[in-house]
């Protein structure tokens, strides 16, 4: 049975709203980056007065990676308004797109929390600042390669004593961690320190003298493949 | 450079000008910020110059958790996003499942009339909450008490139908979890019998206290454009003149069948925001009682076991029905792919799910469309020129709920 902790099972190359069952719920419009403001500037001219959300889909596989979707209501005041939703892709390693905000007050904050979560900039946007994240944060967590429980930056290595524990992790590791973790778990569990076989020959005899020089060793190891990993997995965040 | 032009502080530091402007920061441990609101404020003696509400502080990722969970399992966490109106989250994320199901004329009639008394009682309790502490925040105290005893007892009826007082998980794909039990109807005539004597002496209490008046009309007036071009819904965009509710403007789930009114007013005021959030509950009781003289018979949940699960009874004779049990706790069900927007009114404006399906068992993108972030927005723009002791009154006759605000 799949825990409710495993991950979607695999990314999505497909996209999704090209094979969407015949749903009557707005007319859709998909448009580029370039075409954004032109083709909203029209929607607003032609009656949609009510920008109702912005938000972001990450599709991982696909490219364009992401796409940004307005929500847009026109002739409110009448009986019967209508809807509308345009779809923008927008990819690269920092991916922009205009800003709507002097369009529509109401995408002020909604670009904001876009922004945040996704790290889809908006040019032009008079306050991009994280919104729902405190304003030091790293990464940006709707991001379908961000994990769903943090990256765990704040993991301190495990004292030697915690290796003897026969009970496993506080905090659910990922990743390089969470390999070198199992790893210093197996080896402090049979005694061979670093799952090295000449050290492991050397104190085949249950030494125990030897047990806190092997915990710290592989807890040299741990923080040195957890830097690896900061540098190596985490998604650089050049905003602030 | 004018000084509103500078970037506004974020820390408490009050700073000193030579003008008499001073910043002030309110929240976010504020009794009346009706959560973790946090309002930072440029005051010219004591008039708001300049207004920036800060939010965040509840943000506890919801959306990202909805993603890993099934698809029957993410309507449990959508219930806490507005959590003063569980049901009427659970209500949009459902009706979005069942479109890219394709199975919306599945659910049976019964299970549709339940979901929307159970969302208009939600929308009374909901409205209960902010008529109560919306008076504590002027010193009407005597009004919470009236108030919370009569939302109280909706929860208890929310409890006897769901199992739980607020967030019952009782909206399921496909129909209802249980139908109502024995005697429901029976406490919602207790109820029914109650609500208008009730709702007269809060009337008394509160509408014409001339206290409250002073407090709330002509303060924190939003026009008509401002509203639209904000993205505010609901009461507080129908107290502005714009007739706009998702209940008559895109019905669903039989709205269309039931006659009641759209409440508005043209002041735009804190004070027509009142008046219109009473007069909606009153409409939300009227249909409430069309529908207890209605109610149709039958299951409340679709027969169809590949997205709704067998009755439970049928699960100890049936080998079909044990699997088909089995499969649906344990692996839920694949949903076709595609894209679905479902709004719904919820007592504080269009509550709307942008749901993306990759066809597994997994929802690949739940986006709230959260009426309580723009509505709270447009803060910035209602609170300039008025006094700073009129804060409160514009934070609570916005209602924003910090739940769905920061979800």
């Amino acid at each position: 049975m799949p825990s409710s902790q495993t991950p979607p099972a695999g990314a999505t190359a497909v996209d999704p709203t090209a094979v969407r069952p015949p749903i009557d719920d707005a007319r859709i419009i998909r448009t580029s980056p370039e075409q954004l403001r032109a083709e909203l500037t029209a929607l607003k001219n032609d009656g949609f007065t009510m920008l109702l959300d912005v938000g972001g889909v990450d599709y991982l596989e696909r490219t364009p990676r992401f796409d940004v979707v307005y929500h847009l209501l026109g002739g409110i005041t009448t009986a019967q308004p209508e809807r509308v939703r345009v779809l923008c892709g927008v990819d690269g390693p920092e991916p922009t797109l205009p800003t709507v905000s002097d369009l529509w007050p109401s995408a002020n904050w909604a670009e904001r929390e876009v922004f945040d979560l996704f790290g889809i900039r908006f040019a032009g946007h008079p306050d991009l600042r994280r919104i729902q994240m405190p304003d030091e944060w790293v990464g940006h967590p709707l991001r379908k390669d961000y994990p769903l429980r943090g990256p765990a930056l704040e993991r301190t290595p495990r004292p030697s004593f915690a290796l003897k524990s026969n009970v496993a992790a506080g905090t659910p590791a990922f990743g390089k961690t969470a390999a070198a973790l199992q790893r210093q778990i197996v080896a402090a569990r049979s005694h061979v320190p670093n799952g090295d076989d000449s050290v492991a020959a050397a104190h085949s005899g249950s030494d125990p003298g030897a047990a806190p020089t092997a915990g710290d060793a592989s807890t040299t190891e741990l923080a040195a493949e957890k830097n690896a990993a900061r540098g190596g997995q985490l998604p650089k965040d050049g905003a602030k | 450079m004018s000084l509103t032009d500078t970037p506004m502080p974020l820390s408490m530091d009050v700073v000193e000008r030579s003008d008499n402007r001073m910043v002030l920061s309110m929240g976010p441990q504020h009794p009346s910020t009706h959560g973790v609101l946090q309002v930072i404020t440029e005051i010219e003696g004591e008039t708001v110059v300049r207004a920036e509400p800060e939010i965040g502080y509840l943000h506890t990722g919801i959306e990202k958790s909805a993603e890993n969970l099934f698809w029957t399992q993410a309507s449990t966490v959508v219930e806490r996003m507005d959590y003063l109106s569980p049901l009427s989250n659970a209500m949009a994320y459902v009706l979005g499942v069942e479109k890219l199901l394709g199975v919306t004329d599945l659910v049976p009639q019964r299970a549709q009339q339940l979901r929307i008394l159970l969302c208009e009682l939600s929308r009374i309790a909901s409205h209960c909450v902010w008529l109560g502490t919306g008076g504590i925040d002027l010193g009407a105290i005597s009004g919470f008490f009236y108030c919370f005893d009569l939302r109280e007892r909706i929860l208890d009826l929310n409890e006897f139908s769901g199992g739980a007082r607020m967030h019952p998980n009782y909206l399921r794909i496909g129909g209802l979890r249980d139908d109502i039990p024995e005697g429901f109807l029976e406490k919602l005539d207790e109820l029914i019998a109650m609500y208008y004597p009730r709702m007269r002496e809060l009337r008394a209490l509160l509408q014409k206290n001339p206290i409250l008046q002073d407090r709330m009309i002509d303060v924190g007036i939003l026009s008509a454009e401002d509203a639209i071009a904000w993205g505010v819904t609901g009461p507080s965009l129908r107290a502005a003149g714009v007739a706009y509710d998702v209940r008559k403007a895109f019905p669903y789930s039989g709205y269309e069948q039931l006659d009641f009114d759209i409440p508005t007013r043209t002041e735009g005021d804190a004070y027509a925001r009142f008046l219109v959030r009473l007069d909606e509950m009153d409409e939300s009781m009227s249909i409430i009682e069309q529908i207890r003289e209605n109610l149709a018979g039958g299951p409340v949940m679709a027969a169809d076991t590949k997205f709704a699960p067998p009755p439970k009874e049928t699960i100890a004779v049936s080998m079909e029905a044990l699997i088909h049990h089995f499969k649906y706790v344990s692996e839920s069900f694949r949903v076709p792919p595609g894209d679905v927007y479902s709004p719904v009114e919820g007592p504080r404006g269009e509550t709307g799910y942008y749901l993306v399906s990759n066809g597994d068992n997994r929802p690949w993108r739940v986006r709230t469309r959260p009426a309580s972030l723009y509505n709270l927005q447009v803060l910035k723009k209602i609170a300039v020129g008025e006094f700073i002791a009129d804060m409160v009154v514009m934070i609570g006759s916005l209602d924003p709920v910090f739940g769905e605000v920061d979800r």
